[in-house]
């Protein structure tokens, strides 16, 4: 079974997402903050990263330069709320960026083909 | 292109000099300084070069990324080249590795790009110029915008054309009718002949324009492969099959029978290109008032000859390059380059040599085919460069059989 980490500062969210991806297979778990996500990859890597970008501490984009530094292979999901990061140079590290949503239907392809893409690499 | 279009083609151009390579090939020269501050041509560094094209190019928005040992050439740039006005939207600063987006140091050239995308996202540039602070060269980098731009390329790099047997340890490409690049090749074991021309292969010189997305897009995608993160061997091959990628022949303002690029890679390349600069009528001229090369200049008085009423003084000068504040003291000097406050004392003989600041050679001494780099003393009657295995014992002798003598070293 696949392991993706959540990290997101809002809390009903990542309920909401740990019980969307739960249902597509996917065990999920939830950082609240990126230094929390950072410690917790260290420990047990999991399988790919759903990363919020504005939360209180340090930033999603920050948080992913220091996680693609010590693994450049982990699949890494920008989620933010707002369009506007998506043109910034720094996110493009990210394998897809997707605009929050009540409806997780973007964000579920764009996990599968993340998977998709390391499989046949 | 009107003049208006031209200016701004520049000010949406951001030039990034490399200049954190270890150099490792010119050690002992790069035993305390990086490989771009190592000096060259009796006053110059050798990065003076490329930041000369950039000025003369009218390019003036530059980033020089360091790394190793980074002190001699962040003095000398603070010294030499701070004549960029930030008013007008004119720069020259020097990044080290910020430790953003990773925890080691700049894997290869791609990577310094790679660690670097927080300043491309800062300055928002439509195209990034790419070069290297080890060479040795005049370009107007505008042609080659202008190029770039005209062909609507992703990339554009600069060629020439080079001996296939000295192609070997550079990047070589293939071009069809329209100067589209069709196959690149880094550091081929055979490389490919230009058409028409068996003996020659067409050379990257390591000059790159990239349209800024495609860039970041490139050096990204490399940064999460396990590659040499190198644009010759891993970013141009892979952009080649998949975008469009030109090539710029090298228009040289050197102005010159045959075309001057070196890549100062090796302590024998260094020597020849020193070498280069010395002859009366020189491979590579730096007396061209329409392309002056800059550097930083420090206080000397005149240069100073002396004749000492010894027999064999006659002639103490010839066919050299010699900076300020070098005394000559009865000695003789022929085909050398020497910097800053040389002194060569009576009887004493320098020939083919490259002497740096502050050397002393005694009463007596010979040198020959060497290179003593800053500071060191050379005592009265010793000989360098002419017992090829005395200097073996003694001091690094290259493959071209050049020997040198590194900084400070006390000699006996």
């Amino acid at each position: 079974m696949k392991t993706i980490l959540v990290v997101d500062d809002e809390r009903n969210l990542s309920l909401l997402y740990e019980q969307e991806l739960g249902e597509e297979g996917y065990r999920v778990i939830v950082a609240n903050n990126a230094k929390d996500a950072i410690d917790h990859i260290e420990k047990t890597p999991p399988d790919l990263v759903v990363m919020d970008i504005r939360m209180p501490g340090m930033d999603g984009i920050e948080a992913m330069g220091r996680i693609l530094s010590r693994n450049n292979q982990m699949p890494i999901i920008l989620n933010s709320a707002y369009s506007s990061y998506k043109d910034n140079f720094m996110s493009w590290s990210a394998d897809a960026y997707v605009v929050k949503s009540s409806d997780l239907t973007e964000l579920k392809r764009e996990i599968r083909r993340a998977f998709e893409r390391r499989e046949k690499a | 292109m009107p003049p208006s279009d031209g200016i701004a083609l520049l000010k949406t151009t951001l030039a990034m000099v490399l200049a954190g390579g270890q150099g490792e090939r010119l050690y002992p020269l790069t035993r305390d300084r990086a490989k771009p501050a190592v000096p060259f041509g009796a006053i110059y560094r050798i990065i003076d070069f490329t930041l000369s094209n950039c000025v003369n190019s009218n390019l003036r928005r530059i980033y020089v990324l360091t790394q190793y040992k980074s002190i001699s050439l962040d003095q000398h740039l603070r010294l030499g080249w701070n004549i960029f006005n930030p008013e007008l939207g004119e720069f020259l600063y020097t990044i080290p590795p910020q430790f953003r987006t990773s925890e080691t140091w700049y894997r290869g050239t791609a990577d310094a790009i790679y660690q670097n995308i927080y300043t491309l996202e800062q300055e928002r540039p439509r195209r990034v110029l790419i070069l290297s602070g080890d060479h040795v060269y005049k370009m107007d980098y505008s042609r080659m915008l202008r190029f770039h731009e005209e062909r609507d390329a992703d990339l554009t790099v600069a060629c020439v054309e080079m001996p296939r047997e000295r192609a070997r340890q550079l990047g070589v490409m293939e071009i069809d009718a329209d100067a589209r690049i069709v196959g690149f090749e880094e550091k081929p074991a055979d490389p490919r002949p230009v058409p028409g021309n068996p003996r020659a292969a067409l050379v990257s010189m390591g000059v790159y324009v990239f349209r800024t997305e495609t860039l970041v897009r490139s050096v990204v995608e490399d940064a999460k492969r396990n590659t040499a993160h190198d644009f010759g061997m891993n970013i141009i091959p892979d952009l080649v099959s998949r975008g469009r990628v030109f090539a710029f022949k090298f228009h040289d303002e050197n102005r010159k029978e045959v075309q001057y690029w070196r890549d100062i890679g090796a302590i024998d390349t260094y020597y020849e290109a020193n070498m280069d600069l010395v002859g009366a009528d020189p491979l590579f001229n730096l007396y061209d008032r329409a392309w002056p090369i800059r550097t930083y200049q420090e206080q000397y008085p005149p240069v100073k000859t002396v004749f000492d009423g010894e027999e064999d003084a006659g002639r103490p000068l010839l066919n050299s390059l010699v900076a300020g504040g070098c005394v000559i003291a009865g000695g003789v000097v022929e085909r050398s380059v020497l910097s800053y406050g040389v002194r060569v004392h009576a009887r004493a003989k320098v020939e083919d040599a490259i002497l740096m600041e502050g050397v002393d050679v005694g009463r007596g001494a010979r040198v020959r085919r060497a290179i003593i780099d800053k500071d060191v003393i050379i005592p009265p009657g010793c000989r360098i460069g002419h017992d090829p295995d005395h200097d073996r014992r003694r001091f690094t002798v290259t493959e071209g059989g050049v020997v040198v003598v590194p900084k400070g070293m006390p000699v006996d």
